[in-house]
């Protein structure tokens, strides 16, 4: 029997562990109760956790290459991508889904913002907001009169079909006659597809380039994560169990998973990637929320993994110490924007046991990055296959 | 009525009116309305302290009825006038008061319901309902969330209204009977002018806009110092004598939860004996207050995790469902209540006074200290009366009781409104609720432009259009001051979904650059965050994560 590599997180760095195990000659089963903060993503791929400035992008392992492609609705560009956002900036970021207008990589020309009646979407102040090529581009995209309210994601849902996603192109396609400019692309609201980046589709359709702006987190492009994982990991051979981690314990110099409803994986290797508090890996514990006038019977850290193991947390490499009062830490001293350097975004797995390796953003101490979050699950993947 | 603006070269005016809160916006609204010409100058924004983060609870003073039952009967009447001129802005606050098991406790019980009794004799003052006597058995069919032991409860009425929007609409009316406003100018020195024959007695008073660093000058015959617990750094400003002015800073917060999680607000005891309360407000609930001697930084008061946990704990004990109810946010707010070296907190006056600074060689100026939003506009009365006799001259009497304040005239109803312009009901009703029969002309006004009757804010609801009628006749210039006068990005989502557009249209009716309607989009999810972060429980912990990596990746951390 081959050796099993079992994987807890479906995030981007799970997803990056177990298809890069499974490359190797190894069984994989991946364990996870829901997708955390990959689910929540914008669709930006960012190397560093403060936007970086325009420009080149530096390398990427060929491992996390690899899985970018067998993810396949993804793009990371050398020279840079740039992206506009609903809250009216353009930011600079490595990479994304496809379906984001990337605009640095367009003709020269005005790149039209299609107006419609959306929450959060007024063109007019967001082509100001973005700078001198951005223009207002009428055209009446809405197809029902609950099209101005439904959520992001339900929008988005709608252009999977093909038929509404050509009646969608259409409709560009009589406004750009209408209007009678040479436009070099047109900005969307998130809006183009649930299950696969349909903006390629779009651009072939309309005859130019089309995609999104950049959207509130729980948009359509973490859904698009989830089903282009999902279908990568099947393609893989990658074996899922849909269920929460309660706790990894050593068995016979292996490791032996315990999951919800009795159920046991005993694995060579295991990849922990939980992900942080946003993610579902790690929970925030105060004492006072555990009784109403008691005093707390002994005292430990205000943050926690959410499954037993033999892994500690910590902020920035330094495990984390238990409070030295009587009610816990107090929460100023936690969050944003009190403190820069706030635990709450930054306490992840800090050190492990031979064998058990940890992957995502947080284990790279660069809280919300994409890449380095896909670079570390494919080396901890790599590495637990062998 | 366009909003005052640009400097006003030695302009005359009858009375300088400093401070935008509860005080200086209603003596403001007194004056104009009996004909004298007004200036009202506030160093932040309107209802920026105690006014726009009290309970705005209208109550009459049912503690005072053993010590100074006139107080009980004054609060009343004036809670009934507030109620008669602005109907659209209240709501029903209904008391339960649950009475443990204990020594002596019956005994107390009756007492309890004999105190009440002669309250009744008050309630039909300010139109509420007389108070009832319950069993144990009644108290946890109203409230099946108390737990210990209880002999019974008390039930009682009292009313509350939305603090910061009073004090608004107090300016506003102020203004259209010829007062101007000045929002963010400070006053920085109130002098005596050089006699001449046209004005014999009059002030110089030095004024800041503090975001444009632009220079006003007004001059006075009376000067009103209504700054609250500011009230001793202004009579500085005047050179006055503080002693005269001293008040007893005490700051008081609120925790903020997400939804009404009761019918009834409920009393409970707080572990060092005082009262606190939970109470549905609103479309949220308030858990409330703390009164704590405060000697810090009157710009920049924020709860402390340590204040929320003493509330939470207090309240837990009657209730204990408080600890697993979600918390988005916290108030803070420094009484200025009347100076006193000795007695606790609780047991101070909450009386008002109008200082006359004629013995500090200052005739015609004085300084309205202590009171309470539910006697604001008695308060205001009393100051407007004496400075319109002895030193305006103006014979008109008071007309605050009578007049209603801007759209208080009717209050229109909401679905037939939500038909004929095409929004929610519910829309239709939060605008209904700050607007009253204005609510129309707004909707008016933006019938011919479709894109105002979107909604900016869900979770209020807040319209395009209301933002924007917040900016041109109501003298907000940043989200923040939106947020006082609408309620926007104060609901669940903690201005997650709003901010960033809210500043957007700000920055486009100020016209500035869209960079400047992030920064203050910004500046709003921060002081939000600061204040939400202190009541951190496990479950919004991870919000809070969320909440600032979507700042920092789409609005930036600057």
């Amino acid at each position: 029997m081959k050796p099993l590599v079992c994987v807890v997180g479906g995030g981007i760095a799970g997803a990056a562990a177990a298809l890069a195990a499974a490359r190797e000659d190894v069984r994989v089963t991946l364990v996870d109760a829901g997708t955390g903060a990959s689910g929540l993503c914008t669709g930006a791929i960012d190397r560093a956790s403060v936007p970086e400035p325009p420009g080149p992008i530096g390398p990427i392992e060929d491992g996390a290459r690899a899985i970018l492609d067998a993810l396949g609705a993804y793009f990371v560009s050398s020279a840079g991508a740039l992206f506009v956002s609903t809250g009216g900036v353009v930011r600079p970021a490595a990479g994304g889904d496809a379906s984001l207008l990337d605009v640095a990589r367009l003709p020269p020309g005005p790149v039209g913002v299609v107006a419609c009646s959306r929450p959060g979407w007024d063109a007019a102040a967001l082509a100001v907001a973005w700078g001198e090529r951005y223009r207002v581009f009428d055209a009446a995209i809405l197809r029902t009169a609950d099209e101005r309210a439904v959520p992001d994601a339900d929008f988005a849902a709608r252009h999977d079909d093909p038929e509404r996603l050509a009646w969608l192109s259409e409709r560009l396609r009589e406004a750009v006659a209408r209007q009678g400019q040479d436009w070099a692309a047109l900005v969307l609201p998130p809006s183009l597809g649930a299950t696969w980046p349909r903006a390629p589709e779009l651009s072939r359709l309309a005859g130019l380039s089309c995609g999104e702006a950049i959207g509130l987190p729980g948009g359509p492009a973490g859904l698009r994560f989830e089903a282009a994982r999902d279908q990568a990991l099947s393609a893989a051979g990658v074996e899922r169990l849909r269920a929460r981690v309660m706790g990894i314990q050593r068995a016979d110099g292996a490791w032996r998973v315990l999951a919800q409803g009795a159920t046991e994986i005993d694995a060579t290797a295991v990849v922990l990637a939980t992900g942080g508090l946003v993610g579902g890996g790690v929970e925030y514990a105060p004492a006072e929320g555990m009784h109403a006038t008691a005093v707390p019977y002994g005292s430990r850290p205000f943050l926690r993994l959410t499954l037993d193991a033999p892994a500690v947390l910590g902020v920035r490499g330094a495990p984390l110490e238990s409070p030295s009062s009587l009610f816990g830490t107090t929460p100023e001293a936690l969050a944003w924007p009190w403190t820069e350097d706030c635990p709450l975004e930054r306490a992840g797995v800090v050190s492990t046991a031979s064998g058990l390796f940890a992957a995502g953003d947080l284990v790279a101490d660069a809280p919300r990055t994409w890449l380095a979050a896909l670079e570390g699950g494919a080396r901890a993947g790599r590495a637990a296959a062998q | 009525m366009a909003v005052a603006e640009g400097p006003l070269p030695h302009e005359q005016v009858d009375v300088v009116v400093v401070g935008g809160g509860i005080n200086g916006t209603g003596v403001a609204r007194d004056l104009a309305l009996r004909g004298a010409r007004v200036a009202l100058f506030e160093r932040n924004d309107l209802a920026f302290g105690a006014s726009g983060n009290s309970s705005g609870m209208i109550h009459g003073g049912v503690r005072y009825l053993s010590t100074a039952p006139h107080v009980t009967e004054e609060s009343c009447r004036d809670s009934g006038y507030i109620q008669r001129i602005a109907p659209h802005l209240l709501f029903r606050i209904p008391f339960l008061m649950p009475v443990r098991t204990g020594a002596m406790r019956r005994v107390y019980f009756e007492l309890l319901d004999a105190y009440f009794r002669a309250y009744d004799d008050f309630q039909d003052l300010k139109h509420s309902e007389p108070h009832c006597r319950l069993d144990a058995a009644d108290t946890l069919r109203l409230e099946p969330g108390l737990v210990g032991s209880i002999v019974g409860g008390i039930t009682f009425d009292e009313w509350g209204v939305d603090g910061g929007r009073l004090c608004v609409l107090n300016a506003v009316d102020a203004v259209e009977h010829g007062a101007r406003v000045f929002t963010h100018t400070a006053v920085e020195s109130i002098s005596r002018a050089p006699a001449d024959a046209a004005a014999p007695r009059s002030y110089v008073v030095q004024a800041r806009d503090r975001r444009t660093g632009a220079a006003l000058r007004v001059r006075a015959r009376t000067v009103v110092n209504a700054t609250g617990a500011w009230g001793p750094v202004t009579a500085a400003l005047g050179g006055l004598d503080g002693a005269n002015v001293r008040v007893r800073p005490g700051k008081g917060i609120h925790v903020v939860l997400d939804r009404r999680i009761t019918n009834y607000a409920i009393l409970s005891e707080a572990i060092d004996g005082r009262q606190v309360f939970l109470c549905p407000w609103q479309n949220v609930t308030l858990v409330g207050t703390t009164d704590d001697d405060y000697y810090g930084d009157l710009d920049d008061v924020h709860a402390t995790s340590e204040e929320v946990r003493y509330l939470v704990q207090g309240v837990a004990r009657t209730l204990p469902g408080v600890r697993t109810a979600r918390a988005i946010g916290t108030t803070a707010g420094v009484r200025p209540t009347l100076f006193a070296y000795g007695p606790n907190e609780d047991a101070l006056s909450r009386d008002h006074r109008v200082v006359d600074h004629t013995a500090d060689g200052a005739p015609a100026v004085y300084s309205m200290i202590g009171g309470k939003l539910a006697s604001f506009r008695l308060f205001a009365q009393e100051a407007a009366d004496r400075i319109a006799s002895r030193d305006l001259g103006l014979q008109a009497p008071c007309s605050t009781h009578a007049r209603p304040l801007p759209g208080g005239s009717a209050v229109p109803d909401a679905v037939a409104l939500s038909r004929r312009h095409r929004i929610t009901p519910v829309a239709a009703r939060r605008l209904i609720y700050r607007h009253g029969s204005r609510a129309l002309d707004l909707l008016e006004r933006a019938a011919g432009r479709p894109r105002d009757l979107d909604v900016v804010c869900p979770c209020e609801p807040v319209l395009e259009a209301e933002v924007r009628n917040a900016v041109r006749r109501e003298w907000a210039c940043s989200v923040d001051d939106v947020a006082r006068r609408t309620r926007l990005g104060l609901g669940a989502c903690g201005g997650m979904r709003c901010a960033a557009r809210c500043g957007q249209i700000v920055a486009e009716e100020l016209a500035r650059p869209p960079s400047w309607g992030r920064t203050t989009a910004l500046a709003f999810l921060q002081h939000q965050a600061r204040g939400r972060v202190v009541a951190l429980g496990p479950d919004q912990a991870r919000q809070e994560a969320l909440v600032a990596a979507h700042v920092r990746s789409s609005l930036g951390s600057a």
